[in-house]
């Protein structure tokens, strides 16, 4: 495999390997569109709609029953469906953020990975998106926190984070949609006129939009998709930023807190980062697309996965210190609670997870060790999660009085909507594995162009 | 006529009522037509009315004050009547809307009421509908006519008379002070020469009146009037929550808790934490074996040291000084108080005790010259002055002799409350003909021949006395829900009377005690009053036989065991439980999952012991072990309390149940089974061992410690005097982000305050909040999960060391915040704030995010997690307080501070066109509390109760840095501490 740009000595790793022409770039991107279905998909596929039924099980059961079905209680009012409800919502940041910032950065090595992370970013809001509405008690009123115009003359509470949330969530879902399919047109087209058999050419081209590749449709596909990467961008901030809200607003020690925005906005980045990488190395190995996907991208990454590692951990830091500092005994309990109390157990794993592994990403040895990042990048999502649990279970659990202490404990519905959604996820990311280019033809097409002439200039 | 039931069943009623807004086209044209359907809705409305009372009773039935002209739908009429647990009957004031009795409340005139509720009096009204009690007249099982039980025991009765004159009849009865019961029992004994009476209850008195005899010759009821008493010695007596008229007690004993310089001062030694002992200044924890040592230290010492001129009588049987060490201090010092204190001390002795040391106890107080200041003394209130183990064992005796061959059964459940060693079940099952009149088809009930329903009380005529023997005419509010026979007609019938209600046996029997001239009158006076004037029995003025009292200590000696803490032999306690009593609240489910006032826990109960205990005996909290006493085995779960005393266990009674009583059963273990007929309440030589299982309790407030906030307060009255400025920093302005809300254009600002001073933790108002607003029942597994519905709690934390620690109760609902935290996080509205300042809750609205539960720092707000509301049996339907929504599945719910009352009372001072009067205006949990802990009222009129107790030096707010500025302030509660023992 020859490279296409000579590595020179500040930039060693490439970020094509072996992309000869655009003939090839076709080839390796569309090939697992158009080739027979594999057994490892079918099995993959079965287990995923076995857990997408646990889902639908499971929701069935909350929705039939009543939240009683899950372990939440008083005072843990909010457990498991918040906890997950962050957690998704985070991991859907790195979509938005590689798409949007970084094309506005003018990052080269965002187009191999933007399409895996924005379709990353739509499952994963798409999960999130469950719980705030399972998690109502009447969940058929869902629609009352919307504002609409209504006979009961009753206006949403626009004080209440929750008001905000479901505007933030939503407005981030389509506009994370919109950028995801704008920059699949010309892909889309592609296939299209590869297509072998009538029914591909059809629906392929229905959503290809009449799109041939003219100038004057490049010249305003270009436009639209840098007007909706700036339109973008603010939401990667301001949509975990509300999130947080929903914490820091409350008067609970553990959540009244005004770190919580850029904090919670890190930890998004960092799991969001961490789930492409868990998802990006087993499918760039199975689906051939090393060529592409290459380790220069997964360096890069594991830089920011550091980066965010310590804006996290410095929130962490922040948070014991305010604790202390505040010389406010409940605050200082909370702190306290968290690291010694009957979850210390969680809170030590998530500084494991979070704070700690990712260290090894000081080394560029480690960052470009495949099985190191993996595992890394496993241990990540965990943390990230435990720290959701911290945050929002931990919090509640022991507040003001001890009278109305207590433990919370998930139950199987608990359980079964967490790993559904988990299926859910890996269900659709399957599906659009197997019917859409998970790389950008159009834009490594670009990339290579541009690469080989800044080679060419260079040789020249 | 044709009956409207034939049409509709009752669940057809429901449907037929859901119609009325959705009548449909679609059903007319299925074959209704519009006839049949305005029928239907007719009989359907007049039936969802009228469901409850299937048959009018005929009696005249006057409403309590405000008498009517006629039933205003919609308006709920109060009835005086009156309920006895045990001998003593407490007169209430029945709720009834439209036929309905709904809610239980004290009456005002009572003397052991005074307005004020106890658990028992108010849960009995979910007894009433429970769907569970026995239903149908039985013969060895199979459903009979009330008739033919008539029939058949009047021939049996016939021939029992002519073999030799009724031999084998034989009544075991509840221990009752009813004059009508005692009329019929005359006129019984008269008829049936030979028959005898047994009394008996699991929880009996026997050894205070012993303790009478021992002291004066005589049974005797001990009245005491804590409003005279400076100081107060409680030997195992908790008076304040179970022995005797307690709410009388605790109304009296919180009166004298004001700080200042008429504060009393509470000394009390017991074994297990009691609710007198949380209230108490000083505490001694003492195994209840060696109270009776305690009370001998005592007598010497104040015999010796304070020369108390009537017990020189006695000094010659006292040898012994008092050794050094922490209990012979406390002895000396609680002697010296008292002795400063004569005529106006007081030293309670508690049922549990043998009978010398009540008569020890009658000694001390007539030495300190405590008679007819702080204790009086009237004839007993039962008819028999023996129902306790000893009277069961000698019936016992006489079934296990062939000598009974009817046995006609009131007492409640005898089967299961007996002591195990009299094999009381087995001896029931070898008499040919038991009848028995009960509640619930129980335990008694599957050994018994005849099974006869029992009405409720509210169902029946009856008649009782109080503590002080005033006696209460108790009139039903329902006709019989599940065919229940009253007691009076039972009795009746073995006299013949079986044509006579109970309604006319009553009238009757008064009316001969009556001039006939203006009976009618008074009778009417009395229904509406609750009682009847002038009934107290007149007192007694014993005086104490010393020669025998003498005789009786030297034959005592000294009891305690010499061996140190630690190595003694385990001791047993048995006591009546704070919810189920000995059993008969076992399948009341109000009060099966109210916390226990101490240990908290709900639907069980466990072995108690202290922590040290636990720890030598390397027990944890809810290891489930296996008790063994005198060869008799039951297994139950450990439980740990604080300042409970070491190498003692308790075993509460009344749980373990076998019935058919679906709530009951399976809750708890049976501790009757290790109950000994000879050693009733404490008993010593107990082993445990661990099965190496575990128990879930259901424990709705684990965490005993207060961390150091400053939540519920106490402080002792020299410290408060000394710097009454300590809790400026928990009360006053706060700084806010928020506008408040300017509440001078409102004509009320609503506001409560809780006085820790009084509040005893009895949990009155908790049954009475569940009561006034409908709040559902969650069970076991719910409550495991910390899923309980209370709006109002009873947090309990114990301070200082955990062998003997300080312990504080503090009732907490809704505070009612001016800048509440749960408002501004809820998305939709639907928790806002009124202009009175009340939070408000709006059910309709919420779509249940749980966000104000979450941002509540008072965690008050309950959530319906499943739809607690949906199997609630039909009868239990009509219970409900039509005033107040019946909350579905999904919405939050919590206090209202009683808003459906506050609005009672602005409708009917506009109707009067005056403005509402302070005091008016009561809420629930307020009405309930014996203490008067509760105030509630306006702030906006300066000199309104609650104004006051709000401008009081002793108030602080809950939380109150975090500027919520709660509605609800708390009082701190001062102790009165003997410097002495500091």
């Amino acid at each position: 495999m020859e490279p296409v740009g000579q590595p020179d000595a500040l930039d060693p790793a490439p970020l094509l390997v072996g992309v000869k022409d655009d003939q090839t770039v076709t080839q390796i991107i569309f090939r697992p569109v158009w080739e027979r279905t594999r057994r490892g998909w079918w099995i993959l596929f079965l287990i995923g709609l076995g857990g997408v039924g646990l889902l639908i099980t499971a929701i069935s059961v909350t929705l039939a029953r009543g939240i009683g079905a899950w372990g939440n209680n008083i005072p843990v009012g909010w457990a498991f469906g918040i906890v997950n409800f962050v957690w998704w919502i985070g991991i859907g940041h790195a979509g938005t953020l590689i798409s949007a910032i970084l094309l506005l950065f003018q990052q080269k090595w965002r187009t191999s990975i933007n399409r895996f992370a924005e379709a990353m970013t739509l499952f994963a809001v798409m999960c999130a998106g469950m719980f705030p509405v399972l998690h109502l008690g009447r969940p058929w009123f869902a629609y009352w926190l919307v504002p609409y115009p209504n006979l009961m003359r009753i206006w949403p509470q626009f004080r209440s984070a929750l008001t905000w949330d479901v505007a933030a969530v939503s407005t981030y879902f389509t506009v994370s949609l919109l950028f995801w399919y704008v920059g699949l047109v010309p892909d889309l087209a592609s296939l299209r006129d590869a297509s072998k058999s009538r029914l591909q050419r059809i629906v392929y081209g229905i959503f290809a939009l009449g799109w041939r590749g003219s100038g004057r449709q490049w010249h305003h596909y270009r436009i639209a998709y840098l007007l909706l990467g700036g339109l973008a961008t603010p939401l990667v901030v301001s949509v975990h930023t509300i999130v947080s809200f929903d914490f820091a607003e409350g008067l609970i020690p553990g959540w009244h807190s005004t770190i919580f925005p850029p904090y919670f906005v890190a930890g998004a980045v960092f799991s969001g980062f961490a789930l492409v990488l868990t998802l990006m190395i087993p499918a760039r190995r199975f689906m051939g697309l090393e060529q592409v996907i290459t380790l220069k991208h997964i360096d890069n990454m594991n830089k920011v996965l550091l980066a965010t590692s310590m804006m996290v951990g410095y929130g962490y830091l922040i948070e014991q210190f305010m604790g202390w500092y505040s010389g406010n005994i409940y605050e200082m309990y909370s702190v306290l609670n968290r690291m010694f109390g009957p979850y210390a157990l969680i809170f030590w794993l998530l500084i494991l997870c979070n704070v700690l592994a990712p260290q090894l990403m000081w080394s560029r040895r480690m960052r470009t060790n495949l099985a190191v990042t993996f595992g890394v990048s496993l241990l990540v999502n965990v943390g990230m999660w435990c720290e959701r649990f911290v945050i929002v279970v931990v919090s509640l659990h022991r507040d003001f009085l001890p009278s109305s202490w207590a433990m919370y404990r998930p139950t199987w519905v608990d359980l079964s909507l967490f790993t559904g959604t988990l299926a859910f996820f890996g269900t659709l990311f399957l599906l659009f594995l197997r019917f859409l280019p998970a790389v950008s033809a159009s834009e490594v097409k670009e990339l290579r162009q541009e690469l080989s002439e800044h080679a060419e200039e260079k040789a020249a | 006529m044709k009956s409207p039931s034939d049409r509709v069943d009752e669940a057809g009623v429901d449907r037929a009522v859901e119609r009325e807004f959705p009548m449909g086209a679609a059903e007319t044209a299925d074959g209704m037509d519009r006839r049949t359907f305005v029928q239907l809705l007719g009989t359907s409305l007049a039936l969802s009315g009228l469901a409850g009372c299937p048959r009018a009773p005929p009696e005249k039935i006057l409403p309590y004050t405000r008498q009517p002209p006629d039933l205003t739908p919609g308006n709920p009429l109060h009835y005086a009547t009156a309920f006895a647990t045990g001998a003593y009957a407490t007169g209430v004031l029945a709720t009834s809307w439209e036929g309905r009795p709904t809610k239980i409340e004290g009456n005002p005139l009572h003397p052991s009421s005074r307005g004020a509720a106890g658990l028992f009096e108010q849960a009995s009204i979910l007894q009433l509908y429970d769907p569970q009690r026995a239903r149908l007249v039985k013969y060895k099982g199979v459903a009979r006519a009330w008739k033919s039980f008539l029939a058949e025991t009047r021939q049996r009765l016939d021939y029992l008379l002519e073999a030799n004159r009724a031999a084998g009849l034989r009544f075991l009865l509840d221990p009752s002070g009813s004059p009508t019961v005692e009329d019929l029992r005359r006129r019984i004994a008269a008829a049936f020469p030979n028959a005898r009476f047994h009394a008996y209850e699991a929880l009996d008195r026997d050894n205070a009146y012993q303790g009478a005899r021992l002291a004066f010759g005589r049974p005797l009821e001990t009245l005491n009037e804590f409003e005279n008493a400076d100081v107060i010695l409680s030997l195992d007596a908790d008076f304040l929550q179970c022995v005797g008229p307690h709410l009388r007690h605790s109304r009296q004993f919180a009166a004298r808790r004001a700080p200042g310089p008429a504060m009393n001062r509470l000394y009390a030694v017991e074994s297990m934490l009691s609710v007198t002992g949380t209230m108490a200044d000083h505490r001694l924890r003492l195994r209840s074996s060696e109270i009776q040592s305690f009370a001998l230290e005592l007598l010497s010492e104040l015999v010796g040291k304070h020369r108390l001129g009537a017990l020189a009588a006695i000094a010659s049987a006292l040898g012994q000084p008092l050794d050094a060490g922490p209990r012979a201090a406390w002895v000396r010092a609680v002697a010296a108080d008292l002795a400063r204190h004569p005529g106006r001390s007081s030293l309670v002795v508690g049922p549990r005790q043998p009978a010398l040391v009540h008569a020890i106890g009658h000694a001390i107080n007539s030495a300190l010259g405590n008679f007819e200041q702080t204790v009086r003394f009237t004839r007993p209130v039962p008819l028999e002055a023996e129902a306790g183990s000893a009277a069961l064992a000698a019936l016992a005796a006489e079934i296990r002799d062939g000598r009974v061959d009817t046995l006609v059964i009131t007492s409640r459940n005898p089967a299961y409350t007996a002591p195990a060693n009299l094999e009381f079940p087995s001896l029931l099952s070898s008499i040919p003909n038991v009848i028995y009149h009960g509640w619930y088809e129980d335990e008694t009930w599957a050994r018994s021949a005849w099974t006869i329903p029992a009405a409720h009380p509210l169902e029946t005529w009856s008649d009782a006395r109080a503590h002080d023997g005033t006696i209460s005419i108790a009139q039903p509010l329902i006709a019989p829900l599940f065919n229940g026979i009253p007691e009076l007609e039972l009795l009746a019938s073995f006299v013949g009377e079986v044509d006579k209600n109970a309604y006319q046996i009553l009238r009757e029997s008064w009316q001969k005690k009556t001039p006939a001239a203006d009976f009618e009158q008074r009778w009417e006076r009395w229904l509406a009053d609750g009682l009847v004037p002038g009934t107290a029995f007149s007192p007694e003025r014993p005086s104490v036989r010393w020669d025998a009292l003498n005789a009786a200590i030297r034959g005592a000696g000294k009891q305690d065991d010499a061996a140190p803490p630690g190595q003694r032999p385990l001791e047993v306690n048995f006591v009546g439980d704070y919810k189920v009593y000995d059993g008969r609240f076992a399948n009341n489910a109000w009060l099966q999952e109210l916390p226990d006032p101490i240990t908290k826990l709900a639907w069980d109960n466990a072995a108690l012991l202290s922590p040290a205990t636990a720890q030598r005996l390397g027990l944890g909290q809810g290891e489930v072990v296996t008790l063994e006493l005198r060869g008799r085995r039951v297994d139950a779960p450990v439980f740990m309390v604080p300042g409970h005393a070491d190498d003692a266990v308790t075993l509460p009674l009344g749980y373990g149940r076998s019935g058919m009583e679906g709530v009951a059963r399976g809750m708890g273990f049976n501790a009757y089974l290790l109950r000994h007929a000879s050693a009733p309440w404490f008993d010593s030589g107990l082993t445990i061992t661990s099965r190496g299982k575990h128990h879930p309790l259901a424990v709705t407030h684990d965490h005993w410690s207060m961390e150091g906030r400053p939540l519920a307060l106490q402080s002792t009255l020299a410290e408060f005097q000394k710097n009454p400025g300590a809790l400026d920093e928990l009360r006053g302005p706060t700084e806010t982000f928020h506008r408040p809300v300017d509440y001078d254009q409102a004509p009320h600002r609503w506001a409560m305050a809780i006085d820790l001073s009084r509040c005893t933790g009895c949990s009155a108002c908790v049954v009475a909040c569940q009561s006034e607003n409908n709040i559902p029942v969650v069970g076991r597994e719910q409550v495991r999960r910390s899923r309980e519905m209370h709006w109002l709690r009873i947090d309990r934390y114990f301070s200082g060391p955990i062998e003997e620690p300080s312990v504080i109760t503090q009732p907490v609902a809704c505070v009612h915040c001016e800048l509440a935290p749960c408002e501004y996080v809820c998305p939709v509205n639907a928790t806002v704030h009124s202009d009175e300042g009340l939070n408000e809750m709006v059910y309709n609205r919420c779509v249940g995010t749980r966000y104000c539960s979450n941002n509540c720092p008072y965690k008050v707000r309950r959530f319906n997690y499943l739809h607690y509301t949906q199997d609630k049996p039909a009868p239990e339907k009509l219970m409900m307080n039509p005033d107040v929504t019946v909350r579905a599945r999904g919405v939050m719910e919590k206090c209202t501070y009683c808003v459906q009352r506050i609005e009672r009372v602005r409708i009917q001072s506009r109707i009067e066109n005056r403005p509402i009067r302070d005091g008016e205006l009561q809420t629930a949990c307020q009405q309930a509390c014996p203490a008067e802990a509760i105030t509630f009222g306006s702030l906006h009129d300066q000199s309104s109760r609650v104004s006051r107790l709000h401008r009081d030096p002793r108030r602080y707010d809950l939380l109150h840095d975090l500027g919520t500025r709660p509605r609800t302030a708390y009082l701190v509660r001062i102790k009165n501490p003997n410097p002495e023992l500091a």
